[in-house]
């Protein structure tokens, strides 16, 4: 490569300044880290999006009532349904006021729903023998430090027939989704456990989990679902995975626009950062461009090298404040695992990053570059 | 004293010779107190809803352990003993003044983006209009009870499809009529549909309430309310102040909108702050000799310092105020639904002093390792340079 020769040329107009230079680097790296972090956010939803599948719909409520176990039976009769499940969901803490999350309550069918859930036969028939036992993710286990054949105490809203709201729960197993390994915080029980314990909504489920043979009729089948219920006691209203997960997105707010319009300041400030950082280095460094020029370097070189200058320093920069972010974010997850589940930053928008870093150096060097081409040697060597 | 403003006036004065790298200072602050801002604007507004949807001179009763209306439950034949309990205002015709409440919810479509959206249906008892005088009708009638009628709240009525007067609503038993619009305070009841809680729950085929709101005799009354539920046989149940439990309400998202305000106004004013450094060490660089003869002069150290800092602080200051105009002009009024809930964004005074006490701190990080540096300037090799 002939213009490598050039690079001790491009580092020593960098190091002229090295205090300026440092802090301009600085800026693009910490711009860059907050990049990768709002990347980090869209990424997390965009796979959540992908992981959803399209053979399994999910019945919910339509104007908020719970749903009965007979609707299962019914829904199982329409045609295209392979599996049903029950769900309910039990919300409740573990020490932690604080933290409540919740335990899906289900039988052997939710396994079927979901073949993501790497649960053996012998897990689940383990879990379903025992009635107040749970199998749990690999992240739940690390969460809150539980192991197999712990006895866990969970304290619910839910009330028990006893009048208390401590439910007890046996650890049979560990589990993991193998779609989000490591992510996933599943926490899952028996349903007849929790019928047969509480109080009130007994024989009704919150969601009915359905999967079908062909993911093509999805929007049909769904359709006789609800068509099969509109005139019952709890009408349903059924929807992909995919749009569940949308809606449930969409609830925060337009994250899309927020990360777009954080990164578009972030870039704007980098613009007069890097802008002014090289048209003062240019302008000090007049005379040693007239000297170039004097030595034979073309007005073209001499722009070339003042963008060569930006461009190394917002890469570097950029590639810096990226790294960091990449390797900064799982970490993010072992402190916060409700913060770093959302988190996932791909590796394409490592690049996109690197991309706009350049696109920045040559925009903001472009002016102090053509000063520098510009340039007439009598003149500048005159001062 | 009088020297400081007299070297602080002389260095300002030459800003105009060095606006470029200013800029770099006004830019960065403008952009990372804009974002906080603008982030923050969601959170207070979000707050200004919530707090005026509670009162403190009303109490929510609610099922042991609900975290929240939802999950609450309130047997038929409890709350008409409730509606006995002291501490409940009353009537001209003695009366006590309280709502048993059912919630519902349908799914309407969001405006901006079609989106399926659950709003909530409320079913009030007759005395509403007493217990809630901040809602008022803007639009149409109010909604006869025993028929399928419903008023919409204003929010929810901007923000979403087919809540118009006259149009008809989906839910249990058919089409319901939207009868009037109404509006309460900015309160999270405008994004609400109200009807009558007898109706609402026979189509609903149920006969247990969500929650009973009452109007307190006095806000002091409550603790007498409380423990009147408290120590009456029958099930344990959750009660609060109106206002408390809104605030109780929105505190986790609440502390989840600061964190990522914080989060990316830190990061951005770190970057900002970078970028004043800069700023200000090629600042006392171009003054360089000035700075010296001052010094030589009889000028004293802290003359200088302050003089570096106020330049700093002066322009994190316009930077400050752009970014918060900014922000102002883009999101204050703006309407956003988050879920089934409409907010208007808010850039209140208080906000816009958070966004200017924030630049200016960082300001003072940015303007104080360079002023020391000018003050501490061997004035002989400075002079050596001229």
């Amino acid at each position: 490569m002939d213009a490598m020769k050039y690079l001790p040329l491009v580092l020593a107009g960098l190091m002229r300044r090295p205090a300026r230079t440092l802090f301009t680097f600085l800026s693009i790296t910490v711009a860059f880290i907050l990049f990768g972090i709002l990347a980090a956010i869209d990424g997390g939803m965009a796979h959540q999006l992908e992981a959803a599948r399209l053979d399994r719909l999910l019945v919910d409520t339509r104007y908020g009532t719970q749903l009965p176990l007979a609707h299962l039976d019914r829904i199982a009769r329409i045609p295209g349904v392979t599996v049903v499940a029950p769900r309910q969901i039990l919300v409740g803490y573990y020490r932690d006021p604080k933290t409540p999350f919740g335990i899906i309550m289900t039988d052997r069918r939710f396994f079927d729903v979901r073949p993501e859930l790497n649960a053996t036969k012998e897990q689940i028939d383990t879990l379903l023998k025992t009635r107040t036992g749970a199998l749990i993710t690999v992240f739940s286990a690390k969460r809150f430090g539980w192991k197999v054949g712990d006895k866990v105490p969970v304290i619910s809203n839910t009330l028990r027939r006893d009048g208390g709201h401590a439910w007890t729960f046996d650890i049979v197993g560990i589990i993991d989704d193998m779609d989000r390994p490591g992510k996933a915080r599943y926490f899952i029980g028996n349903y007849d456990y929790m019928d047969q314990e509480r109080t009130s909504q007994k024989g009704t489920v919150d969601r009915i989990l359905v999967r079908i043979k062909d993911p093509a009729r999805a929007t049909q089948i769904g359709r006789a679902i609800d068509a099969a219920f509109a005139n019952s006691d709890a009408p349903t209203r059924t929807g992909s995975e995919k749009s569940e997960r949308q809606s449930d997105i969409r609830s925060i707010g337009d994250v899309g626009f927020f990360t777009r319009a954080v990164i578009a300041a972030v870039l704007f400030m980098l613009l007069f950062l890097t802008g002014n950082t090289m048209m003062q280095s240019v302008r000090e460094r007049v005379s040693e461009f007239a000297v170039l020029k004097t030595l034979g370097f073309s007005d073209t070189a001499v722009l070339t090298l003042v963008l060569a200058e930006a461009l190394v320093l917002c890469g570097l920069a950029a590639g810096a404040g990226l790294v960091i972010a990449k390797i900064g974010v799982p970490l993010i997850g072992e402190v916060s695992p409700d913060l770093g589940q959302l988190l996932l930053m791909p590796w394409p928008a490592l690049l996109t990053g690197l991309g706009f870093a350049l696109a920045v150096a040559l925009v903001a060097g472009l002016v102090p570059a053509l000063k520098a081409r510009r340039l007439s040697i009598i003149e500048a060597l005159r001062t | 004293m009088k020297e400081i403003i007299v070297v602080t006036w002389m260095s300002l004065r030459t800003i105009p010779g060095r606006w470029g790298s200013s800029l770099v200072v006004v830019v960065g602050m403008a952009c990372a107190v804009g974002a906080l801002v603008s982030i923050l604007s969601m959170s207070a507004g979000f707050l200004r809803t919530m707090t005026s949807t509670g009162s403190p001179s009303r109490a929510i009763v609610m099922s042991d352990g609900a975290l929240g209306e939802w999950g609450s439950t309130i047997a038929h034949d409890e709350a008409v003993t409730l509606t006995d309990m002291p501490g409940i205002a009353r009537d001209g015709g003695g009366k006590p003044i309280v709502s048993a409440d059912y919630i519902a919810y349908t799914l309407v479509s969001k405006k901006s983006d079609g989106l399926d959206t659950g709003v909530a249906v409320r079913g009030v008892s007759g005395e509403d209009p007493k217990l809630r005088p901040e809602i008022k009708l803007i639009a149409g009638r109010w909604f006869r009870p025993g028929q399928y009628e419903i008023v919409v709240g204003k929010g929810a009525q901007e923000e979403f499809e087919g809540l118009k007067v006259g149009d008809r609503v989906t839910l249990p038993e058919g089409e319901w009529l939207v009868t009037g619009t109404f509006e309460s305070n900015g309160g999270a009841n405008e994004s609400e549909l109200i009807t009558d809680a007898s109706t609402l729950l026979s189509a609903m085929r149920t006969s247990q309430y969500k929650s009973m709101t009452v109007r307190l005799a006095s806000p002091a009354s409550f603790t007498q309310f409380k423990n009147a539920i408290t120590s009456r046989p029958g099930p344990a149940l959750e009660i609060s102040r109106e206002s408390d439990y809104y605030a109780e309400q929105s505190k986790s998202f609440d502390e989840f909108l600061k964190t990522i305000a914080y989060v990316v106004g830190g990061i951005m004013g770190l970057g900002a702050t970078f970028g004043a450094l800069n700023t200000m060490y090629s600042a006392i660089a171009a003054r360089a000799r000035e700075i010296a003869t001052l010094r030589a002069i009889g000028f004293g150290g802290a003359a200088v310092v302050v003089s570096v800092m106020s330049e700093a602080l002066l322009f994190c200051l316009i930077g400050a105020a752009l970014g918060v105009a900014f922000a102002w002009a883009l999101f204050n009024g703006y309407q956003h639904s988050m879920g089934g809930l409409v907010i208007r964004l808010a850039v209140t005074p208080a906000l816009a002093l958070t966004g200017i006490g924030f630049a200016l701190a960082l300001g003072a990080i940015g303007g104080l390792f360079p002023a020391a540096r000018a003050a501490r300037m061997p004035i002989v090799d400075a002079l050596r340079a001229v």
